[in-house]
């Protein structure tokens, strides 16, 4: 059995309201007791999906459904303004332009973030949702002061790109925040739970940071060796000066709740074992409120019969659609600089495949719960995006840049996706966690 | 069924514009295997009703060599048989991967509609807008509508929608084996295109067994007596006609093969640009696939230039006819001015010689190529070994003019892939008794 069966296992008892303890967690009986145990929870998570987050939210959602934690939601800058924060115990802050997401979430949504997270809120920053949090002068940066480290990757003279030189690196003021490698790096962690007995492991690394961190910040691993899966960027001696013996991850404590950063990507589907210490992670430290099993908000409706299958074939048909265009645009030499960040077609796909492999599961479904009026949105959505990957393809065709059309394509690729992954994850998370409650809710 | 389908069946009201769905009976596939085998059956189905029958051989889209072909069954307006017309270059593949299996047509619509499948999603839709057009315009209104130059268009021309004889069913831009005047039947029922893009999945019963059992058998098929020689100019020879390897010489750019098939039986020419370029084309569209030997033999027997007969053949691809009986009319009528030629394409009929009288395309020679398949030197066992050989490709998927130069595509090796595709039991006695029943 592999760890997400593993952990899928357990996660069927919690939410279930079973007791089970932190170190019963891989499948063993024992009933250790003292600081290395806590009684786990089913987590109430909060991915963040707004402006500035690239498609790297979407490998959340994949980890988080392969180990069966359903209870997700999906906010955006507007959402965490709110105070929909109160109603989730980690915030997921995925990659993407940490600038941009700055700037949206503003002075507000940093307040909203540092008393979640005072309140015991857990949140987990991956590449740009790493950076976010670190001191800073920059203007909007400057409002998430949050943890004192240092970032090794920062410049004012640029060194020679290798390779990839549109990713390279992103401007700082005067300065310059430049990425030393890609791909998979070694981290050793240290022996400290939740890391503990891990050995080494492998990650992969798109430009989050290198960390110095200062003594009210603990280092949880470090970046120690490159792979053969590395790509340097950069000349090889500058990569190792840079990044090896650096922090990848660290925590900080603040108030009652915590901050992880990780500069790579702990949460990439294909890397199992980063994987489960991220899983790990949300086990050991996420803020231990929850509410009743198969809680399904009032302003939820239940969508079946003749009206589900309608849905479901409009979204199907469409995403079809688009994913056919999306193809033949990856064959075409074309990406857009959007905010800080260069986008290539094939990442319109990724977010289209997170709506495709899913809609299978709710062609079977009897029933789905879904949020008033989101249905209609979201096929408003899917013909939109449909029509708007046709646009781009023309203007492509007619050598024209199309970074409007882009960008419009991009918010809305995200828009449709948290939507989509909203009805999903919903309808899921209350047949999961109490068959009792949904058989209710059905009648 | 499991392996190596969609498990899907769409049997397309035209009359209602209303889309079934059913699922492909594995037992259907025990008794008749695939391709040609499951659309014959179909169409008894639902003979009353005048069917199309699109489908894939079992074979089809897979890494079996040529294993290319997609089959169009209906009622020949020509013959008024039962015919199968074969769906090659891309469309059989893409068919394959489209999500549906077979797809039924059956009645007839009011007003122009075209099908659009993907993704085992069937929409009929609205076809004012293409309707009038010719089959290149066609092919580049819908590959501009999806969005995707990709897809894979079966669609009519001029000929089609005025009720021609001698319509075919073209293939994107190109003439395809379609010389049962299918062409006609879609114009009749106002079905002005069928678009395809497959990009779903197949599941093999045991992937690693089918890879490697591929492998070997393409190692083989390669080393076969086609090895060296490409483009549709080998043919000829090969089939006991006059050589056209320097005629046609001048005008080749390059030569192209269906999906995964060993040998590039289709040649392109440049016709309005130096075949010899080697930049970029400077115009959009410099010259005409070629995929019709007897078309092309038809129109040198006319007397024309290389130049003019491929000019010629690219005005019957664009206006959706066959070229050959173009070719076969035109010599009885005395014509052979090009121009003259393209201006009778409107009513052009008669009684012809070329048409199949059996249920598979004439479109591939009647004998073996390259090859002799030990047959009889005297050409005494070909007509009967032609029609079997034919029934296996229709049956399994596989380009049916391959299935002509390749023994090592043996009807025990396509059974033994079969099998090691889908865990059935399939056996010669089976196949026997499919090609038995379709060409009856």
């Amino acid at each position: 059995m592999n760890f997400y069966e593993q952990y899928l296992a357990i996660n069927k008892k919690l939410a279930c309201g079973e007791r089970v303890l932190y170190s019963q967690r891989e499948g063993n009986h024992s009933h250790e007791s003292g600081n290395n145990n806590k009684i786990l929870h089913y987590p109430r998570i909060g991915i963040y999906t707004g402006t500035g987050a690239s498609h790297s939210w979407l490998w959340f959602v994949e980890i988080f459904e392969r180990v069966c934690f359903y209870d997700l939601s999906f906010l955006d800058e507007d959402d965490i303004k709110n105070g929909k924060m109160n109603e989730i115990d980690v915030l997921a802050m995925s990659g993407g332009d940490t600038f941009s997401i700055a700037k949206a979430l503003g002075a507000r949504g940093s307040e909203k973030i540092q008393s979640f997270i005072r309140e015991g809120g857990l949140y987990i920053g991956s590449c740009a949702g790493a950076y976010l949090p670190l001191n800073s002068s920059k203007t909007y940066l400057n409002l998430f002061n949050y943890v004192n480290a240092k970032i090794t990757n920062l410049t004012r003279t640029l060194p020679v790109a290798k390779t990839n030189s549109e990713k390279f690196c992103t401007p700082y003021g005067c300065s310059f925040i430049f990425h030393p490698v890609r791909e998979a790096v070694r981290l050793t962690p240290i022996e400290v739970i939740p890391f503990k007995g891990v050995g080494s492991l492998l990650a992969p690394l798109y430009g989050g940071p290198p960390m110095v961190a200062s003594d009210q910040t603990e280092v949880l691993a470090y970046y120690s060796d490159f792979t053969d899966k590395t790509i340097f960027l950069v000349d090889e001696s500058l990569a190792r000066d840079t990044l090896l013996g650096k922090a990848a991850v660290v925590r900080k404590k603040m108030g009652e709740g915590h901050i992880y950063l990780f500069g790579p990507h702990f949460e990439h589907p294909h890397f199992p074992l980063a994987n489960k210490l991220l899983v790990d992670v949300i086990y050991w430290d996420s803020r231990k409120i929850s509410l009743p099993n198969g809680y399904v908000p009032r302003d939820h409706m239940v969508v079946q019969g003749a009206d589900l299958k309608r849905l479901i074939r409009i979204i199907k048909r469409e995403i079809s659609n688009s994913r056919i265009v999306a193809v033949g645009l990856e064959t075409m030499p074309v990406n857009w600089l959007i905010g800080k960040k260069v986008y290539e077609p094939a990442k319109i796909r990724e977010f289209l495949e997170a709506i495709w492999t899913r809609i299978k599961c709710l062609e079977n479904a009897n029933q789905i719960i879904i949020s008033a009026g989101k249905d209609d949105l979201l096929t408003q959505s899917v013909l939109e995006i449909t029509s708007l990957l046709r646009d781009i393809k023309k203007e492509i065709d007619n050598e024209m840049a199309g970074i409007e059309s882009a960008n419009r394509l991009f918010k809305l690729l995200n828009k449709t996706s948290k939507l989509f992954l909203e009805i999903y994850f919903r309808s899921n998370m209350v047949y999961f966690s109490s068959p009792r409650v949904y058989s209710e809710v059905m009648n | 069924m499991e392996y190596l389908s969609s498990d899907k069946i769409a049997i397309i009201d035209l009359a209602s514009s209303e889309i079934t769905e059913e699922e492909l009976d594995e037992d259907l596939v025990k008794e008749r295997i695939g391709g040609a085998g499951i659309t014959t059956t179909l169409y008894e189905r639902f003979k009353d009703e005048d069917p199309i029958v699109l489908g894939s051989g079992l074979l089809t889209g897979t890494l079996v060599p040529a294993s290319a072909l997609g089959i169009m069954t209906a009622k020949s307006p020509l013959t008024g048989k039962v015919c199968h017309a074969p769906l090659t270059l891309y469309a059989g593949m893409e068919l394959k991967y489209s999500g549906f299996d077979y797809i039924v047509f059956k009645g007839a619509s009011e007003k122009p509609v075209y099908l659009w499948i993907h993704d085992g999603i069937a929409d009929i839709n609205d076809a004012d807008e293409v309707w009038g057009k010719d089959v290149w315009e066609s092919t580049d209104y819908m590959r501009e509508v999806i969005g995707d130059n990709m897809i894979q268009v079966l669609t009519i021309g001029k000929a089609g929608e005025s009720g021609s004889d001698i319509a075919q069913v073209c293939i994107n831009y190109w003439a395809s084996g379609d010389r049962w005047g299918f062409g006609n039947l879609l114009g009749q029922k106002k079905l002005k295109l069928i678009a395809i893009r497959g990009m779903g999945l197949l599941e093999i019963a045991d992937p690693e067994g089918f890879v490697n059992t591929c492998r070997e058998l393409l190692s083989e098929v390669k080393a076969g007596s086609f090895a060296g020689k490409k483009g549709i100019a080998e043919i000829p020879v090969a089939m006991g006609e006059e050589d056209i390897k320097d005629w046609i010489a001048p005008l080749i750019h390059r030569h192209s093969s269906c999906f995964n098939t060993p040998f590039a039986a289709n040649t392109f020419v440049y016709l309005d640009e130096d075949p010899a370029l080697l930049k970029e084309p400077d115009i959009e569209e410099p010259g005409f696939l070629l995929t019709d030997i007897y078309g092309l033999l038809g129109f040198k027997k006319l007397g024309s230039s290389a130049s003019d007969s491929c000019r010629i053949l690219r005005d019957c691809a664009k206006y959706g006819i066959d070229a050959v009986a173009v070719a076969e009319l035109s010599q009885k009528s005395g014509r052979t001015d090009p121009e003259e030629i393209k201006k009778s394409f409107p009513g052009l009929k008669g009684p012809l010689m070329s048409s199949g009288k059996g249920v598979f395309s004439p479109c591939t020679p009647p004998k073996p190529i390259f090859t002799d398949f030990s047959l009889p030197s005297d050409g005494s066992g070909d007509a009967q070994w032609w029609e079997r050989r034919q029934a296996v490709a229709y049956i399994f998927g596989i380009d049916p003019l391959f299935a002509l130069m390749s023994p090592e595509l043996s009807e025990e090796k396509l059974l033994e892939l079969s099998n090691i595709g889908t865990e059935l039991n399939l056996t010669s006695e089976i196949l026997d008794s499919v090609i038995g029943e379709i060409t009856k």
